[in-house]
């Protein structure tokens, strides 16, 4: 049963999320994305063809779409469809917007600051140096705002692990594009597990429910 | 509104029984839903989950819609305007009633 004495809204909305995530479908598509990040680093590298990088940022129009139809091919005949209004939608892309708009003032202003003053100037070098840490600190919090917003528990884990590869990356010089394929394929393979479990804890439905032939 | 919130009389007995209190609350918190993702998070039959269903209906406090997607039966559900003020109105006394009582 979803609800207990002590359940409050809040946890009941954040149960509905978590069940319509649990297919593992966006463990997948986020780890695709990381995974091409490395790839384009790592073939720019190794081929100098600097195009490669392009490649993860026309990912979402592409894969969007994808993951969409994924989802209702695999998640809907199984678990039924929700659509989340203006609860829980609004609050997680409330968050996403703000990360954007604050990273992007940030990213501007500090910009134009390193062309107006040395001080600005050495901060940024300080900033590239010591960038393996600043990206584990933020893909840390964007990954446990993300858990805590939704509810799924395992971005938690993805972000520490994340954390724990960026440190290791700084400390002992491990290259970005292997830090980035480590966590893509650790997530890749959560997420084909998390699917394989769901398509066998939740067998296709005939109809709409109401006639209830389950399974298939 | 109820002339007094904490008169455990005034409380909405339609929304007050488990089953669809439960329901209710599982429509508040998305804009819509469909009968198999409601049977799914409640872990009801679909003749008992229909029945109650057909009783918040009735009461004009949700809204089904029964369609036809990719030529597959589908059933959308989702609270009417009334439904959502009569669980917010229900929160609100059940909390007074509940405040009210002495520890």
């Amino acid at each position: 049963m979803i609800m207990n004495k002590n359940a409050s809204l809040n946890e009941v909305e954040k149960k509905t999320y978590m069940s319509y995530h649990q297919d593992g479908l966006i463990d997948i598509f986020v780890a695709v994305y990381v995974l091409l990040f490395g790839l384009g680093i790592l073939l720019r590298t190794v081929t100098d063809f600097s195009t490669w990088f392009v490649i993860p940022a026309i990912f979402p129009a592409v894969m969007v779409p994808i993951w969409m139809s994924a989802k209702k091919r695999i998640t809907m005949p199984r678990i039924g469809y929700v659509k989340f209004g203006v609860r829980g939608a609004n609050k997680l892309m409330a968050v996403f917007i703000g990360l954007m708009v604050a990273g992007l003032g940030t990213f501007m202003a500090f910009t134009f600051a390193s062309t107006q003053w040395s001080w600005a100037s050495m901060l940024r070098d300080l900033l590239i140096s010591n960038g393996m840490i600043i990206m584990g600190i933020g893909t840390a919090a964007i990954s446990g705002l993300f858990a805590y917003t939704m509810g799924l528990k395992r971005l938690y884990a993805y972000g520490l692990l994340a954390l724990a590869l960026f440190l290791t990356g700084h400390f002992i010089t491990f290259p970005l594009e292997y830090v980035l394929l480590t966590i893509g394929f650790v997530v890749l393979i959560n997420g084909f597990v998390l699917l394989a479990r769901f398509i066998r804890k939740s067998p296709l439905t005939q109809g709409d429910g109401t006639n209830a032939k389950k399974p298939l | 509104m109820p002339k007094n919130p904490s008169d455990l009389t005034t409380i909405d007995r339609l929304i007050h029984e488990p089953t669809r209190l439960m329901i209710m609350t599982q429509l508040y918190v998305v804009e819509s839903a469909d009968f198999l993702f409601l049977q799914n998070q409640l872990q009801m039959t679909p003749g008992n989950l229909s029945s109650h269903l057909s009783k918040l209906e009735e009461a004009g406090y949700v809204e089904i819609v029964k369609e036809f997607i990719e030529r597959k039966p589908h059933t959308a559900l989702k609270l009417t305007k009334k439904g959502r003020d009569a669980f917010k109105e229900y929160r609100k006394s059940i909390k007074k009633v509940l405040e009210d009582l002495p520890m």
